[in-house]
């Protein structure tokens, strides 16, 4: 299934996007043609330290650009459709809709004081013509399908779930309104590392399920690499490198990402390279004495 | 080997807003002059609680913390004062953990401004001169001289966590505390930050707390690890055993994530 | 070599442009250019007063503005311009000094009670409790009716009451600083407790405490006009802005310039007070920088 959907047309195109800042009379560019393609069911990794760009890359995706930033150049295809000249109002549709969001703090994702369940029921009635009872029995659904108890967490406030049940609540938002493209930037980095796993294993389960494609926003390149089908690397607003994952895991041609790679060892190589360090000193040792 | 510091038995119990959580419960420990002990788990498994204890800004509800056979819990004044000499910490957030209106070079300086009476080898010939002596520091931790009068503010996260662990060795304690010393640095800053602890800990000769949640940080740092979870040790195991089949399921989860 | 390098470079980077400072904070410019020119007429005033503010010519009393009087006498005949020269000393004098000690004595006592904590912050605490009980003002009229009309009554009751407001800020600022990593890595320096306080934590309370005091100067130069207003202040003769208020309030309905002339007074300072209390506010946050 998924194999067939994606050899369809591309949900998501960038053709050399650049994004500028204005300051003053000054302008800096900090994206520089940019170009990418995710299609349908895929996922795309985006990856890269503080400062590269990528958050920003997804921003313009959204059309959430601060009011000194600016696409400079370059457009942003969406089904097919630039997206750049489009009105505010528009764009605000098309979030909505077309594109699902999930951020990295988990806490901003919702109205802090509003119950869960009734911001779920909000969010669907206002993008869906559908009864409260309706509304609430999808929420429930999806709250269930992201692995919640859905009677509980429907009746709760946000600060009355843990990190990672946020995330997953998060994720079901995002999921309910069937977008075709989820943007998730970051969405493990203030979590556990056995939580973080967790939700990412529902991603996947999801997309294979809906069929969405996800723009993957991380500074963990080792993270993604066993999630995302292709990753870019990003650098100071560039892409330095792209390709399958396989490929950036085994044959990685950009000294930047060799360096990424480098930089968080798996653990089992870390591993190995301390034994045979410890056995080599040992070596020297035995032949000193 | 000889023993650093032993903790025994330590509980602590915070109460926040009508609950209880236990924080600690009965956890002991030993730590070996010059060996680096890793302390892995998530949040909420209490191992900052314990740093803290360690720190002596902390009392432990029950419990015992030794260092060198001297009890280092409910100390005041001169005797505390001694074990500050002994015992320093590298924090998290380089970011809080440097205070932003001093410039780097009064951070730096501060210890050994507190302890004139302490010259590590390393500092003999510049000693005599605070700002010489900053230098130095900032020097071996990979810093320039001409970083001595900047503000946290104008460093990068990488760049302001090298002070925090040049302050931290400064008196060249027995025991350095690094209480997720990475955490909030970039992939490639973590590394560099790591190796730094690492040549640091073999150049100097200390003892080194590890605490962090990433287990493969703690695997490259430590000589022993120690497996936390709500409070209490779960597994305890030399380094090179990480691997074995005697790990704690726990540990095993934690493994699998990063390997 | 290149330290000497750093120390230059660094004396260069200090000097900063305060000029455009002004311009940026346009209304603490003019808050600043307002309470200078009071100041100096302040200083200057007693210099070139036409009269003696003291002396009553009773054949002279109300006369309307003239060469001799520029602005009229007053119901004793004394010569309104004078009084209202050498009443800027009083009036404003005052006030700083009151601001002065309160704040002299409610940093201190802050620090201590929020940093070490015990007896001292659980009496202060009582003490804003009690405080909290009944507007700031109505203690102020309690205090110094209790202790009789005079001039250092009436400093010494608003000091009394003053200094707790001050003194809880501070508290309250060292409560939630004393917990952050800079602090504990301090003590663990092993740093002493008064040089945590001293070189730490008094700088984090100066700007709040500075920008409080600008704007609280307004409401105490209304206090010590209320309090003469009401005869519990500046005694006469003493030519004091309240003072004045209450000697007009007879002739109101038929002169009541008597009564206008201090009450400009007092609102120009009040609004230069402010305006410099709003800026310094702005200045000071780092953020908007």
């Amino acid at each position: 299934m998924t194999q067939i959907l994606s050899i369809g047309a591309p949900i998501l195109e960038l053709k050399d996007l650049s994004i500028c800042l204005h300051h003053g009379k000054q302008h800096q560019i900090l994206v520089h043609d940019l170009n990418l393609m995710l299609r349908p069911g895929e996922t795309l990794a985006l990856v890269g330290e503080s400062g590269s760009g990528k958050s920003l890359t997804a921003n313009a995706v959204l059309g959430l650009l601060g009011n000194s930033l600016q696409i400079s150049g370059g457009q942003i295809l969406v089904c097919g459709e630039d997206i750049v000249p489009w009105s505010d109002k528009e764009r605000r549709k098309l979030r909505g809709t077309g594109i699902g969001l999930v951020f990295q703090d988990y806490q901003g994702s919702f109205t802090p004081f509003i119950k869960i369940g009734k911001q779920f029921v909000e969010t669907l009635r206002s993008h869906n013509s559908l009864s409260v009872q309706e509304a609430k029995l999808q929420a429930m659904n999806w709250l269930g399908r992201v692995g919640l108890p859905a009677e509980r967490v429907f009746n709760s406030y946000p600060f009355q779930l843990s990190g990672g049940q946020r995330q997953r609540a998060a994720i079901a938002a995002a999921l309910m309104l069937k977008p075709s493209l989820l943007i998730a930037d970051e969405p493990t980095t203030a979590l556990d590392v056995l939580t973080s796993e967790t939700v990412l294993d529902l991603l996947d389960e999801l997309q294979s399920q809906t069929g969405c494609a996800i723009l993957m926003i991380s500074h963990d390149l080792r993270q993604v690499l066993k999630r995302a089908d292709t990753i870019a690397v990003m650098k100071e607003g560039r892409i330095v490198e792209s390709g399958a994952a396989e490929v950036i895991r085994t044959r990685p041609t950009h000294a930047y990402t060799k360096m990424l790679l480098k930089s968080r060892p798996l653990l089992t190589e870390i591993h190995a390279q301390l034994l045979a360090e410890e056995q080599a000193l040992a070596g020297t040792g035995d032949r000193l004495a | 080997m000889r023993q650093l510091l032993n903790a025994e038995k330590l509980c602590k119990t915070y109460h926040r807003s009508g609950t209880a959580v236990e924080a600690l419960q009965e956890v002991s420990l030993h730590i070996e002059v010059g060996e680096c002990l890793g302390v892995v788990g998530e949040s909420g498994s209490g191992k900052s609680t314990l740093g803290r204890i360690l720190l002596a800004l902390e009392k432990p509800d029950r419990g015992d913390v030794r260092l060198q056979d001297h009890s280092i819990i409910g100390l005041k004044g001169k005797a505390l004062r001694e074990v500050r000499k002994h015992i320093q910490v590298v924090f998290q957030d380089p970011t809080s953990s440097l205070n932003q209106r001093l410039p780097i070079w009064r951070s730096v300086i501060e210890a050994l401004d507190n302890f004139p009476e302490i010259t590590p080898p390393f500092l003999e010939d510049v000693r005599h001169s605070r700002r010489d002596t900053a230098a130095k520091l900032l020097e071996m931790v990979g810093l320039k001289a001409e970083h001595l009068d900047r503000y946290p503010h104008e460093l990068s996260g990488g760049q302001r966590q090298r002070v925090a662990i040049a302050r931290g060795i400064s008196l060249m304690p027995k025991l350095l505390i690094c209480d997720e010393p990475t955490s909030s640095l970039d992939v490639t800053v973590q590394a560099q930050i790591l190796q730094l602890l690492k040549r640091m800990k073999m150049e100097l000769g200390m003892a080194c707390l590890f605490i962090s949640h990433d287990i493969a940080a703690v695997r490259l740092m430590s000589d022993r690890i120690i497996v936390m979870k709500e409070g209490r040790i779960l597994d305890q195991f030399a380094s090179r055993d990480i691997m074995s089949d005697e790990r704690h399921e726990y540990t095993r989860k934690l493994v699998a994530v990063v390997s | 070599m290149n330290l000497e390098a750093a120390n230059r470079s660094y004396s260069v980077r200090a000097r900063r442009n305060h000029w455009k400072v002004l311009l940026q904070f346009p209304t603490m410019g003019i808050g600043i250019a307002l309470m200078s020119m009071i100041l100096l007429l302040t200083f200057i005033g007693p210099l070139i007063v036409p009269n003696d503010p003291l002396t009553v010519v009773m054949s002279e009393r109300l006369q309307s503005p003239s060469w001799q009087y520029p602005l009229g006498t007053d119901h004793m005949g004394r010569c309104i311009f004078s009084r209202l020269m050498a009443g800027a000393q009083i009036t404003l004098g005052v006030s700083f000094l009151v601001i002065l000690t309160v704040i002299i004595i409610g940093i201190p006592l802050g620090l201590v009670s929020g940093y070490v904590g015990g007896r001292l912050d659980a009496i202060l605490m009582r003490f804003v409790d009690g405080l909290a009980a009944l507007p700031e003002f109505i203690w102020v009229i309690a205090v110094s009716g209790f202790l009789g009309p005079s001039l250092t009554n009436m400093i010494f009751s608003i000091v009394m009451i003053k200094w707790i407001g001050y003194a809880r800020m501070v508290r309250g600022i060292v409560l939630s600083e004393r917990e952050k990593e800079y602090v504990l890595a301090a003590t663990v320096a092993g740093t002493g407790t008064w040089k945590i306080l001293s070189r730490h934590l008094l700088p984090q309370v100066i700007s709040p405490v500075v920008i409080l005091a600008a704007l609280d100067i307004g409401k105490i130069i209304l206090i010590i006009s209320s309090l003469s207003y009401l005869g519990l202040g500046a005694q006469p003769p003493t030519p004091e802005w309240g003072a004045m208020l209450n000697d007009g309030r007879p002739y109101f309905q038929t002169i009541p310039e008597l009564m206008i002339y201090p009450g400009v007074a007092i609102m120009l300072v009040v609004i230069s007070c402010n305006l410099i209390g709003d800026g310094l506010r702005d200045y000071l946050d780092v953020r908007s920088r």
